[in-house]
């Protein structure tokens, strides 16, 4: 899978004379051990935001969404900002896991696992939204298109919306798997490992009776990499379609050619941060700094230099467009509603703009880029801009669209809107911790399989076949065993 | 094996005549449709019919079987009433009537409820025009706070004991205080009453009174009245701030005359010229050609200057602007000599006086104003009731009967009355209502509401109009006249007086039916005739008017809005919820202020743009406080363009009692104690006033917001088209040309063609799909905004019709109010004195409509007729077609307004009283029962009437006849005084619809029509009569 040849100029994937047996003890040790004070304090704090955004749901459900403060005009505020947001953050996943496996680039195995397990809590905190955003929701079970008693009652297919139940549902269903496959070698070795046999019969269970053998191995392997092609072009048509939500639509500011790129571009973006952010955390209380290693933080920061600029690249490309086209009611949009920093909204266009273009030109400096406070405090930054983004695109295109007798007044949420936003945090963050837990936050195998190449106590044995002629080296290699 | 052959009777055994036929006849009760079943069965294809009619019976119960809802009190009839078909409705002609205010209508009414009121079209004087009151009247009916029974000091007694009681205490000195009455049989009720009881007498009082033009008529013509005015026949109007299309004596009669001269014949275009004096902006002044700022303290010298022009004089005492207006005014007025008309909303003697003058000198008597036929909208006279008040303050007035008069809210100095009143041994009001006065009196007998009375009126001198009753009354109540007569001592009740009073002018029993039946009466030829002005009493009237001098200091002008008048609709949710025409407000009054004002006095500039914005997109709007005398009252500020730099206005009929209805909770202040009575008449201007700022803040529930919307990239004209007479008749083909120069670009070619090929096909040559044919019907509307003048009839309309829920304040607060249709109101020009006009906009209906492919459950989808269709029950609430909606008109129910949610009565502390009050069982009588009651959580929106539009269907199938437009009206275009909406099949050739755009192809266009979304609503631009532009495109186009 991996290049047998890593230049000697590139730093160790892992750090410390790691052997088998110390990866396997650095990474299953946490779940076999005892949580700490400060995971009991951080789990309890995630099951209360979740506890207020359950009751923030119950009141919108029960007495309509007018506990909102959308209006004739905006019909959509937070919670499709918010479900755009978290899809956005779900990408960074499954682009490490899926393309980055493609692309052979080894520094994913110390990464991976936690991305594709924030890949899988974000989508599922972006599906609320959706499903919650319903005037009945009782009823959500009519964009399901499968035979029914209802009459000649179908779903329709023109509808974007109807687009993303399909896009989002593959998406969640393919990561789950894969991220699944790539669990089952861990869980086996928890399963080995475990000395209660409570622990042994659900760690059991959930390996699949994985025994290791190349067998076992050669299939893995093969899932790995059917799913990895799967998921791929999932990486790149989730947020696309997303963006058709908008794109398709006649309203100024929706109504754009670019949003599949730009909104891929940005939710990598804002993927790649929300990565940083937990694993900074992770690394740090887990103690796992070998594996996840300040190169790791600092390839990241290079992606998301590099998708900012890209996302700062559409926006001026959008303003351009705005004068360009002479279109006065793009024009009116992009240049007075978002640009104008004295509108309505003005404040968060250029909100946005600092958080999502401007700062993070920060990592252009190697030094920053490997700086850890700063990468935690940029990434929040970043996915603070990126919720920006998404609030611009629907509140500031929506609130003045047309025909200026039903321009809006001046929206903000109430607080069951924000209490919904914040129960998905709450949601997220309590599968966090539960997986940080019970599962092995670190592809064990994977680790392994890199370590003996890319580990720092490896990397010195790379001298020689540097330095060795290519036939020898072929040869060598041929009579490996 | 032999089939066995079961049978019960040696009928059935033997198959006997008698058994078969009884057999047939088992379940004999016929179906309960009265017309004649063989047209029916005689149609062309009966069989399919049935089929047709199982088919959707079949589904219909399965529909309602499957419907989880729980029905309340649901029980059929025992014996089927005469004339009350489950499922039809009955019409019953009767008259709107409140106060002076008459409008013919016919009454609409389902399963014995009265649900609307359309317009009677028999009437010459409205010509089945209505106005928001009048629509909104129903809803009054089933008011929860009307009174249910008659009281004594507060407790409630029997009409016996009520009439015993006030038997005793009635003897001498009887006053009946009561609005303006048009009954000629109450007025004959009322003499008999007054020759009963020595020393009563009558006086009528008016909140907003017309005193100064009933005098000055006096004064100039020996004529204690008002005549009949014929708006149609002026070619010039001069307008001195009187609101005639909204509140002035008789709007809906004068609103259509006006429209009369606003209509375009394309070939042929010529219209009327209406010049408007403003002083805070006005309903009327939007609808001017031309206006002009002035002072209220300035109407004196305006009449005069107007007069002194007219006559060739020169104009003095007022300003160069206000000179040149004059002067444009009297050229008008002389070159229409004979066709021109000047009308005052002044109540002061000697300006009306001056109008007076001036309309003799342009020949209006026997041409646009008639003082041979008196019109009786108005007869009170302010002097009169002063001197009542302080007869009672004397106590020298035994009793006291108030009837439709409430002067204990609306006489500026309330206080000396109700002092009066305690010295007043019987007090008895007949009010429906607990309001001011009705709470300060002992006898409270109240009296039906129209909709459950007999009666009649005579608004103008020989047109009769009579009331009838459409449902038995409600409550313990009794009519007015009824109670009068049991008093006078007479045996018969006002019905029979009635039926005598008019049964022997009419020629006995069938005449009298006929009459009923038609709801008018007309007399067969007007009576014209002209009149002399007395030459004294204007030489008085310019001497008292130069006397005068004008003022430099802030003045108030005191005004109704549309909906709530002097007070009678502030109960009435729909019409606090009715945004009124000028601002957009609803639910309060406010203080109006000039931009130039708002300037000084609030610190907002709305040149600013970030300012501007600032102050629009917050409700909370800065409160003034204003002091006059001893009367302080607080008031938030709106800053609305076209009010006079010092001038303020004030609406009337606010502050209301909360004992009248849930609605008025919390609504405004009253402006009442502001007007001052001189002696004369009441004044409701006010030049002794300070203001000053609070630094407190008041939100104002506002359903639109106004900002500049031109870009550097062009602005949004195609929004809305307005040009002027002048450029018009310059160059005709002038929207065509900009319409094409829209979306030119989006046809493929499109550089090449003509103007008019660009228009003829944009619709199949600007998309890459295949374009259909749309063969039967297609249902298009038009609306003419030349005609519309923005009143609100029709959104009040549609409320009722359309069961469309009243949100409350706090909710339209937020935007969201569920108006299905909406009147937009935009400015032109100027930023202190600009054009307005209003633009009704309702669900387009377009044909590509971007609200259909975005729903994923497909509940929005597009009929084979053209009808964008919502279907509430499919509806998962996603609000994606209302984001996706360029025009925004689509509604969302963000709670359960209406009381039909699936998770019941949890709404409390959600939505406001009112709102809550409107799911009450009494309210709800009103509903439409053909429409869907919307629950929470489903998008909704105008319909165009479907309901309305598949009983004219199949009416037309029943009778085997091809649908024709008359058979449809719907309800906007049922209730609109001017005509302004036609409706219609518009691929019928013959059908008023196609008429309108055949006969206007260069005023046509369609909103947002580059869009590509094909709507089916083509509006007629807005042509004004403004000399300036004249001049100016004259100019352009020679340049």
């Amino acid at each position: 899978m991996h290049l047998k040849y890593e230049s000697q100029l590139r730093e160790p994937l892992v750090y410390g004379n790691k052997t088998y047996a110390q990866v396997t003890e650095d990474i299953v040790r946490p779940i076999e051990a005892k949580p700490s004070r400060l995971w009991y304090i951080g789990f309890f704090i995630a099951v209360t935001l979740l506890m207020f955004g359950a009751y923030s749901v119950y009141r919108e459900v029960t007495y309509g969404i007018g506990q909102w403060n959308l209006n004739k005009t905006i019909g959509w505020g937070w919670d499709i900002t918010n479900f755009v947001w978290w899809v956005g953050i779900g990408h960074a996943g499954t682009l490490i896991s899926a393309v980055l496996l493609l692309f052979r680039q080894g520094w994913r195995t110390g990464v991976n696992r936690a991305a594709e397990a924030m890949t899988i809590f974000a989508v599922m905190c972006a599906g609320q939204f959706p499903i919650f955003h319903m005037g009945r929701v009782w009823m959500a079970f009519f964009v399901m298109p499968y035979p029914n008693s209802r009459g000649p009652l179908w779903v329709n297919f023109n509808s974007p919306l109807l687009w993303d139940v399909f896009a989002i549902s593959t998406y969640f269903t393919v990561s789950l798997l894969f991220w699944y496959s790539g669990l089952i070698p861990d869980f086996a070795t928890v399963r080995d490992r475990a000395f209660t046999k409570l622990r042994k019969k659900l760690y059991g269970i959930a390996s699949f009776g994985w025994t290791g053998s190349t067998k076992h191995w050669q299939r893995h392997e093969s899932l790995s990499l059917v799913l990895a092609g799967l998921s791929t072009p999932l990486v790149l048509s989730v947020h696309t379609i997303v963006s058709f939500d908008f794109a398709t639509s006649v309203i100024p500011g929706w109504h754009t050619t670019i949003f599949p790129p730009y909104f891929v571009a940005g939710a990598i973006f804002s993927g790649f941060a929300m990565v940083q952010s937990l694993l900074i955390i992770v690394r740090k209380v887990f103690g796992l700094e070998d594996y996840i290693t300040i190169g790791h933080i600092d390839l990241m920061n290079k992606v998301i230099v590099l998708t900012g600029s890209i996302v700062g690249i559409a926006y001026l490309t959008e303003l351009f467009m705005g004068w360009y086209s002479q279109n006065k009611y793009e024009g009116y949009t992009f240049w007075y509603s978002r640009a104008y920093l004295f509108s309505p909204y003005g404040w968060s266009y250029w909100g946005m703009m600092a958080c999502n273009v401007l700062s993070p030109q920060i990592f252009w400096s190697r030094k920053m880029r490997r700086n850890v406070f700063v990468t935690f405090f940029m990434s929040i930054i970043v996915n603070i801009g990126m919720w920006f983004e998404r609030f611009v695109i629907i509140v500031t295109s929506l609130y003045r669209d047309y025909l200026p007798s039903s321009w809006s007044v001046y929206y903000s949420p109430t607080i069951w809107e924000i209490g919904f936003y914040v129960g998905t945090f709450g949601l997220f963050f309590t599968c966090f911790f539960l997986f940080a837990k019970y599962f092995p936050v670190i592809a064990v195998a994977e680790i392994k399989y890199v370590l003996k190449r890319s580990g720092e106590s490896f990397k010195p044995g790379m001298e020689k076949i540097e330095a060795q002629e290519l036939e020898s080296f072929v040869h060598d290699q041929a009579h490996a065993h | 094996m032999e089939q066995k052959k079961n049978w019960q009777s040696f009928g059935e055994l033997n198959k006997s005549e008698a058994y078969n036929k009884e057999v047939e006849n088992e379940f004999k009760e016929d179906l309960p449709m009265v017309e004649d079943h063989s047209g029916l069965l005689n149609a062309k294809a009966p069989r399919r019919d049935f089929l047709k009619f199982l088919g959707f019976s079949t589904a219909a119960a399965a529909v309602a079987a499957s419907c989880e809802m729980p029905i309340k009190k649901a029980i059929p009839f025992a014996n089927r009433p005469e004339d009350i078909v489950p499922g039809n409705a009955n019409y019953y002609a009767t008259t709107y009537v409140q106060d002076g205010d008459v409008v013919s209508v016919i009454a609409k009414v389902r399963d014995g409820r009265p649900i609307k009121l359309e317009g009677n079209d028999l009437s010459p004087i409205t010509g089945g025009g209505t106005s928001a009151r009048v629509q909104a009247s129903v809803l009054d009916l089933y008011d929860t706070a009307r009174l249910r029974f008659p009281t004594i000091a507060g407790k409630e007694a029997t009409f016996e004991a009520i009439d015993s009681a006030i038997g005793g205490e009635l003897n001498s000195n009887a006053v009946i205080v009561t609005s303006t009455i048009t009954s000629p049989s109450t007025k004959a009720v009322i003499a008999q009453f007054l020759a009963k009881y020595p020393g009563s007498k009558h006086v009528t009082y008016d909140a907003v009174s017309y005193s100064g033009m009933i005098l000055a008529n006096e004064a100039s013509y020996g004529k204690r009245a008002l005549p009949s005015y014929h708006f149609e026949k002026a070619k010039a109007i001069v307008s001195l701030s009187a609101d005639f299309l909204g509140t002035w004596l008789s709007p809906v009669e004068f609103a259509r005359q006006y429209a009369a001269g606003k209509k375009i014949d394309e070939k042929n275009p010529a219209m009327s010229k209406h010049i408007h004096f403003e002083t805070v902006a006005s309903m009327t002044g939007s609808n001017a050609d031309e206006k002009y700022l002035c002072r209220p303290s300035e109407m004196g010298a305006i009449a005069l200057g107007i007069l002194n022009a007219v006559k060739g004089k020169e104009i003095t005492g007022v300003d160069e602007k206000l000179k040149s207006a004059i002067s444009a005014a009297a050229h008008a007025l002389i070159a229409n000599q004979g066709a021109a008309l000047v009308v005052a909303g002044s109540n002061d003697v000697n300006v009306q006086i001056l109008v007076n003058a001036i309309n003799d000198a342009v020949g209006a008597n026997g041409t646009t104003i008639n003082f041979g036929v008196a019109a009786n909208y108005r007869q009170g006279i302010d002097s009169e009731f002063a001197a009542l008040v302080d007869d009672m303050n004397a106590g020298k007035v035994n009793a006291v009967l108030f009837h439709g008069a409430n002067p204990v809210y609306t006489w500026p100095a309330a206080d000396k009355l109700k002092s009066g009143l305690a010295k007043v041994k019987t007090t008895i009001s007949f009010s429906g209502k607990l309001d001011e006065t009705t709470a300060v009196c002992k006898f409270v007998i109240p009296d039906h509401h129209f909709l459950e009375s007999w009666g009649d009126a005579e608004p103008i001198t020989g047109h009769i109009s009579f009331i009838q009753p459409t449902i038995s009354p409600l409550f313990k109540t009794r009519a007015f006249q009824d109670s009068l007569l049991k008093w006078s001592g007479a045996s018969a009740d006002y019905l029979a007086f009635l039926k005598s009073f008019w049964s022997a002018k009419l020629g006995g029993e069938a005449g009298w039916n006929k009459a009923i039946q038609d709801g008018v009466i007309n007399p067969s030829l007007a009576n014209v005739a002209g009149a002399s002005v007395n030459g004294a009493a204007v030489a008085n009237a310019i001497a008292a008017v130069s006397a005068k001098k004008p003022s430099t200091k802030i003045e108030l002008a005191l005004y109704q809005k549309v909906g709530i008048g002097s007070g009678q609709g502030a109960s009435n949710p729909w019409l606090q919820e009715l945004p009124d025409p000028v601002t957009r407000a609803t639910w309060d009054n406010y203080i109006i202020v000039s931009p130039a004002m708002a300037k000084t006095l609030l610190n907002i500039d709305l040149n600013n743009p970030g300012q501007a914005d600032a102050y629009e997109v917050q409700p909370p709007k800065k409160v003034v406080r204003l002091t006059s005398g001893k009367t302080v009252i607080e008031l938030p500020v709106l800053i609305i363009p076209g009010t006079h730099p010092n001038t303020i206005g004030i609406a009337l009929g606010y502050g209301r009692t909360e004992a009248i209805g849930k609605a008025v909770v919390g609504t405004g202040k009253n402006a009442f104690p502001l007007s001052s009575f001189n002696g004369q008449t009441v004044v409701l201007d006010n030049a002794d006033i300070k203001l000053e700022l609070t630094g407190e803040t008041y939100p104002v529930a506002l359903t639109q917001t106004h900002f500049r919307y031109d870009t550097t990239q062009g602005n949004r004209t195609e929004i809305m088209k307005e040009l002027t007479l002048a450029e018009y008749k310059h160059s005709p083909k002038e929207i065509i040309e900009e319409r094409a120069n829209e979306y030119r670009g989006q046809i493929m070619g499109g550089e090449k063609m003509s103007d008019e090929e660009v228009v003829a096909n944009f619709a199949k040559d600007a998309t890459i799909y295949p374009v259909y044919d749309r063969p039967g019907i297609k249902w298009g509307m038009s609306v003419d905004l030349n005609s519309c003048n923005g009143c609100g009839a029709c959104v009040v309309a549609c409320n009722a019709e359309n069961n469309v829920s009243i949100v409350g304040k706090p909710e339209v607060l937020r935007g969201h109010e569920m108006h299905w249709l909406r009147i937009d109101k935009y400015y032109s020009g100027d930023l202190e004195n600009p054009n307005v006009v209003f633009q009704p906009l309702m669900c387009q209906h377009c044909d590509n409509a971007p609200c259909e492919n975005v729903c994923p459950v497909a509940a929005t989808n597009h009929s084979s007729e053209g009808l964008n269709q919502m279907t509430y029950n499919r509806c998962i609430g996603t609000r994606y077609c209302a984001n996706n909606c360029p025009f925004k008109v689509r509604r969302f129910n963000w709670a359960d307004y209406s009381g039909a949610d699936s998770f019941p009565d949890n709404q409390e502390g959600i939505v406001n009283d009112v709102v809550l009050n409107m799911s009450d069982d009494l309210t709800r009588m009103v509903l439409n029962p053909d429409v869907t009651v919307r629950s929470r959580g489903v998008i909704e929106k105008c319909s165009f009437c479907v309901q309305r539009l598949q009983a004219a269907k199949l009416d037309a199938k029943k009778d085997s006849r091809p649908m024709v437009d008359s058979d449809i009206k719907v309800a906007c275009q049922q209730a609109c005084p001017t005509n302004a909406i036609n409706f219609g099949n518009a691929n019928d050739k013959h059908s008023a619809i196609t008429k309108v755009r055949v006969e206007n192809p260069n005023r046509s266009f369609y909103v947002l029509e580059q869009l590509h979304v094909l709507p089916n609503v083509t509006y007629l631009a807005k042509v004004r009569n403004a000399e300036e532009h004249a001049e100016k495109a004259e100019a352009a186009h020679k340049a």
